[in-house]
Formats: structure tokens, sequence, C-alpha cells
């Protein structure tokens, strides 16, 4: 995906790659633990959503910065992982102080899963992505983005389809995780049909 | 040094507590690393290595961090570690490290070191520390192991790269491909506790 | 100077953004600082921890915040014992009145072989839902639709389903906090004081010529047992008879002369 020229039809295919064809958590995988805990109720999947959009919007370009300003010019591009984790702690630990103090109801809603996005590996994940598929800047908040909303839409479909497994007659040694597993694969499956309509 | 204690908590990562089938943890290398014997094997003995050094650092460490800023110096040990391992396959394991990808140095986000250093590591001394790490390491070096066998040998065909299975053999794609992973995991993990339930 | 570079450079940069890092959180620490009062960590400590929203808030740290607050009474978490409130109220410098545990008792006895069925019900098995399907596959509207709605969201385990299809109540891990009254489409369980031993086992509210026909065992709202009462315990609310706890004296003349059994003895004495 190196381009010199992004033209806006090139960015629109990245989101459609992001998000539909390379969805970074049915396909990519990143992002699975929080994936099964938090997909059991529709709330707390679209609360998590929320999160991990607005930490990896932010948190991709701050990355992409930390590699290209700091790691490159002094040569350590090998501490790029130390540099990365250390930078979204920090980002997110930020961000948790700050809405807790300017809105205690976005707390309630939201600020209980930033702990969890720290360690999610979707968004490492898609930091080091940036780096891998050499993006400028622009071509990494959009594909950050991107990334971000795929995984929202993997969560909210489990969260819809694992709030009826309340009531289904499911044998006891398949129920909640394992279930929860192959549902992830068949839905995976569904999503092989946009194979090929980006690179 | 209780002796066996020792070998209780060496024994617990191997069964009772095998990560990530009993303790649902560190799902993501689980699944896309297990697409080949060697890949599964590789990615477990990364993350052993990774785990028993940081496990052995952090119980050294534990009575000198402060407990505010615990997690962040538990996140620093564990990518010094993965940093290394990341290197050292770079270097020697070459083809390795291109088939594993991001998934070593996403080790640092996994949640079994993490998890254990938090749970285990701070609040123990070195030498259980070391029995802990090693032994859920190996567990789940056993279990990548295993899904990587079922994944290799009938997605594809092949054990460790050698053609084992008869001519006319039809390999299950859907197995090597990224929804195979998930359902064969879930369908082991359903067996896996299928067992454990009637253990009891 | 190669050395010096690879092990020097590497330790100032990352040191130095480390230290930037530090200092950045320590600073919004201070700007960012919100009060939290320590006694609502040391309240939701002594509470429930189930989040069973007994207590009518969303969760024990809502209930812990409202009780430091003082918007909720000290023992609004009815999921943990008098030992607990008076703990809480030690700690915000309070009194706690004492009062009575409720548990909850399925108000129906109207099983498979004793109520009307009018269709066999093939759907999802929770009664919320069954509840949506023509009423329900009971005759009786009040009834019980014994699909286990309430067993499975006990947070404390204390419901399981008895073998005629009316679930039955382990008052040992009931804690009152009325999360089946709430999920069932009924209302049928229904929470009573921990030592009421009489009650009215039906939560019909149909007359008499109608429960007859529905149902061997429930209430006709006769007031037959409100007759016979020497201390006037008994009421009829809505063809319902309720019994009293405060005023019953166990004498049991209304079991004697109920006509279907609806009124029970559901402690011994």
């Amino acid at each position: 995906m190196e381009q010199e020229v992004w033209t806006f039809s090139d960015y629109i295919m990245l989101v459609v790659s992001g998000v539909l064809v390379n969805n970074i958590l049915l396909i990519r995988f990143l992002g699975n633990c929080p994936f099964l805990g938090v997909s059991k109720k529709m709330d707390t999947a679209v609360g998590m959503t929320f999160g991990v959009i607005f930490v990896l919007t932010c948190t991709g370009p701050i990355t992409w910065f930390v590699e290209h300003y700091l790691l490159e010019k002094f040569d350590i591009v090998y501490l790029e992982t130390l540099a990365f984790i250390l930078t979204i702690a920090v980002f997110v630990q930020l961000v948790e102080m700050v809405i807790k103090k300017v809105s205690p109801a976005l707390y309630r809603g939201l600020g209980i899963y930033l702990p969890l996005i720290t360690t999610n590996c979707c968004i490492l994940g898609t930091c080091f992505y940036n780096i891998r598929f050499k993006f400028g800047f622009m071509p990494t908040v959009v594909f950050s983005f991107a990334s971000a909303l795929g995984f929202g839409l993997a969560l909210i479909i489990m969260a819809g389809i694992r709030e009826r497994f309340h009531y289904a007659r499911i044998p006891k040694c398949f129920q909640d995780t394992s279930i929860g597993l192959i549902t992830a694969g068949l839905i995976g499956l569904s999503f092989f049909a946009f194979a090929g309509l980006a690179k | 040094m209780d002796g066996s204690r020792l070998v209780k908590e060496f024994t617990k990562g191997l069964w009772k507590e095998i990560p990530p089938f009993r303790f649902v943890l560190g799902l993501c290398p689980t699944l896309a690393c297990t697409t080949t014997v060697r890949d599964g094997f590789g990615m477990g003995l990364c993350l052993t290595f990774v785990l028993v050094c940081s496990n052995i650092l952090i119980s050294l460490l534990r009575k000198v961090i402060p407990s505010q800023v615990r997690i962040p110096c538990f996140i620093v040990v564990v990518a010094t570690f993965v940093i290394i391992v990341e290197l050292v396959t770079q270097a020697y394991f070459y083809s390795l490290y291109m088939a594993l990808g991001i998934f070593i140095p996403l080790i640092v986000v996994n949640c079994i070191p993490l998890g254990r250093a938090e749970a285990f590591a701070s609040k123990n001394e070195v030498i259980y520390s070391l029995a802990d790490g090693l032994g859920m390491g190996l567990g789940f070096t056993c279990s990548l192991t295993a899904l990587a066998i079922f994944r290799e040998v009938f997605g594809k065909g092949t054990f460790l790269y050698h053609h084992i299975m008869w001519s006319g053999f039809e390999p299950f794609a859907f197995l090597q491909k990224p929804p195979g992973a998930f359902v064969c995991l879930g369908l082991m993990l359903g067996i896996m506790n299928l067992i454990g339930s009637g253990e009891k | 100077m190669e050395v010096l570079s690879a092990t020097i450079y590497p330790m100032l940069v990352m040191g130095g953004l480390a230290a930037i890092y530090a200092l950045g959180l320590g600073i919004a620490s201070k700007v960012f600082y919100v009060y939290v009062d320590p006694r609502i960590g040391q309240v939701e400590e002594l509470l429930g921890g189930a989040n069973c929203g007994g207590c009518g808030y969303a969760g024990c740290s809502d209930c812990a915040a409202a009780i430091v607050e003082g918007k909720a009474p000290v023992n609004a978490c009815v999921a943990v014992g008098p030992d607990k409130w008076e703990a809480i109220a030690k700690i915000l410098g309070k009194t706690v009145e004492a009062g009575e545990r409720k548990v909850a008792h399925i108000m129906c006895r109207g099983d498979r072989q004793k109520a009307k069925r009018r269709f066999q019900y093939m759907g999802i098995e929770d009664c919320r839902a069954a509840a949506l399907v023509s009423g329900g596959d009971k005759e009786c509207q009040y009834g019980c639709l014994g699909l286990g709605t309430c067993v499975k969201n006990c947070p404390f385990g204390a419901l399981s389903m008895g073998e005629n299809g009316i679930p039955v109540v382990d008052r040992d891990k009931c804690t009152g906090c009325g999360t089946c009254t709430r999920v069932c489409p009924r209302g049928v369980p229904k929470l009573i004081p921990e030592s009421q031993k009489i009650a009215t086992v039906c939560n019909s509210h149909d007359g008499p010529p109608v429960v007859k026909k529905l149902c061997e065992v429930g209430c006709l709202g006769c007031g037959v047992c409100k007759k016979v009462c020497p201390e006037k315990a008994i009421t009829i609310e809505n063809n319902l008879s309720v019994v009293d706890p405060s005023k019953c004296t166990l004498c049991g003349k209304c079991i004697e002369k109920c006509p279907t059994g609806a009124i029970q003895q559901i402690l011994p004495a």
C-alpha cells in the first residue's frame, strides 16, 4: 500500500479495506480478548466501540509522529515496541483523567473501558501496521479510524447475536467463550464475501 | 523453598489453568499464529521466554515498584524482553520472524505476561514466579502446537512442511483461513470443557 | 563513538520521552484532580458486589455513592445482612434501624396437573417470551408459566426449578433483592417477611366462577378465610386473599376452611 499521491477514492478504498475486507478483528485477529469479554451486552459493546474509535484515531497519528520524528532521527527504530506502548498507555491515562474531570457522565459510560483499551492488541497492532504499510500522515489517520470502525462493527454484530444466546439451548460445555468463538468464525466467514473488493 | 509448592505452581499452567483454554487469555496469537506447527511452536516459545524473564525481573523488583505506577512498570519490563525476542528471531530465525510478523511485538500487550505479572509475580518470590511463568508458557506452547497440528494437518495436509496425508486428500482450506481459526479454537475449547467437567 | 551512540543515545531519548510523559501526567493529575470521597470505596467494599439492582441503583458503586451522599438509607443494600448495615452506619456516623429480612416466595401452586393449559407452547424457553404468545399457554393469566426465567436471572442462585414446573426458593441463599419479581412477566414471586408462616400461594385476581374453571388450587376470592380468622388478619383485595403476618397467630382455621387449599403453611411452625 505504498503510494506517493493519495486520491479521494484511494482513501475510500482504504476505509473499505479496513472495515470490511481486512476487518481488524475477524481477519487480522487483533483485539480478541475484549471482543469476547465485552460483547455479551449491547450497551457495553457500544461503549467499547466509541472508546476504541477515539483512542485509536488519536494514537495512530501520535505514534506515527513518535516513529518518524523521534525514533528514526536517532536511529533507534528497534525500540518501537517500547515507545509505542508507553505512548499509548500515557495517552489513555491522560484521556481518562480528563474525562473523569470534565464529564462524569461520559466517564461512567466510557471511562471503565479505557484501561482495557490500553492492552487491546488492536490499538498497538494498528499502530504497527501504519508503519509496516509505510503510510503518510493522512493515510495513517484514515486507516486508524477505519480499523477502529471495523472493530466496532464486528463487536456490535457479535453483541447483537450473543444477547440472543441467553434464550438458546446451548450444551453446557460450549457455553460462553466456546460458542462465542465459533460464532465469530461464522461472522468472519460472511465477511469473506468482501474479499477482492479492495487490496 | 517449598518443593511441593514449586511443583504445584509449575504444573498448574500445564493443565488446570492452561492458557488459552482454562484461562481465556492470549487469544490473539492463538488464532493468528497457528497456521503451521512451526509458527505455533515458535510463538509459544517466544512467549514462554518473555513470560519467564519478565516474571523473574518483576518478582525481583516487587518490593521496589510503587503501587500507583506498577502497570506502566510491568509494561516496560515486558516490552524490554519482547524487543530482545524480536531482535533474536530477526537475526537467527528469519523465516519464523517473517511468518509471525507483528505478533511478536504484540506479545507486549498479550494478557498473559501482564496478567501473570499483576496476579502472581508481583506478590511471590522469584523461584515460584519462575515456576509459574515456565508452567504457563509451556502450557501455552502445548495448546498452540496442538491447535497448529490440527490446522496444518487437516488444513494443508502437511506436518512441518512434509506432506503426510494420502495423495488424494483434499485439505480443508477453511481451517487455514481466519474464520477457520475461530471455529477450530471454539470447538477445541468446548471439547476441553467437556473433558474438564467429566473430571469433576 | 559507535558504542556511545548505541548505548547512550537510546537511554537518553527513551529516558527523555519517559520523563516528558511522567511530567505531563503528573501535571495533568493535579490539573484534573477529582475529589473522591474515600468513604465511598469503604462502603462499596461492604456491599453485596453482585450488582443485582435490588437497591434500585444501577450497580454497587452507584449505591455506595448514594449512601455516602445521603440519598439512600444505610440499609439500601438488601443483599447483605444487618451486620454489614451496622458497619456501613459506623463509617458514616449514623445509626441503622433494624428491619426484617425479606425473602421471595413463588405465589403459585398451579403446576401441570392442577392448572389447565390452552395450547402446547414450543418456543423460546423464557417466560417473558411465552407470555407474549397469546398471553401464555396457561389458562390462568396470573399464573406461573414454569419456564424458569426467574431461576436463570437470580443473581444469587437461590432459585431452582421444582419437579412439577414451579420454581423453589432456597431461603438460605435468597437475599430479597427482588430481581425475580422484576423479571417475571406476571409478578408471581413476591417478597414476604422471613418469618411469615401462612400465606396465600396464589397470584390470581380473577373472580370465583373463572378461577374454578382454570385451576384446582387457585384462590377463588370467596372470602371464607376472612370470615373464620379470629384475629381479622386476612383481607380480600381484588379477589385475592392477603394474610397480614403481624396479626396472624398460626391458629390454622383459614387453612382448614379454604375450599381449594390456596392458603398454605409455608414454614413449619
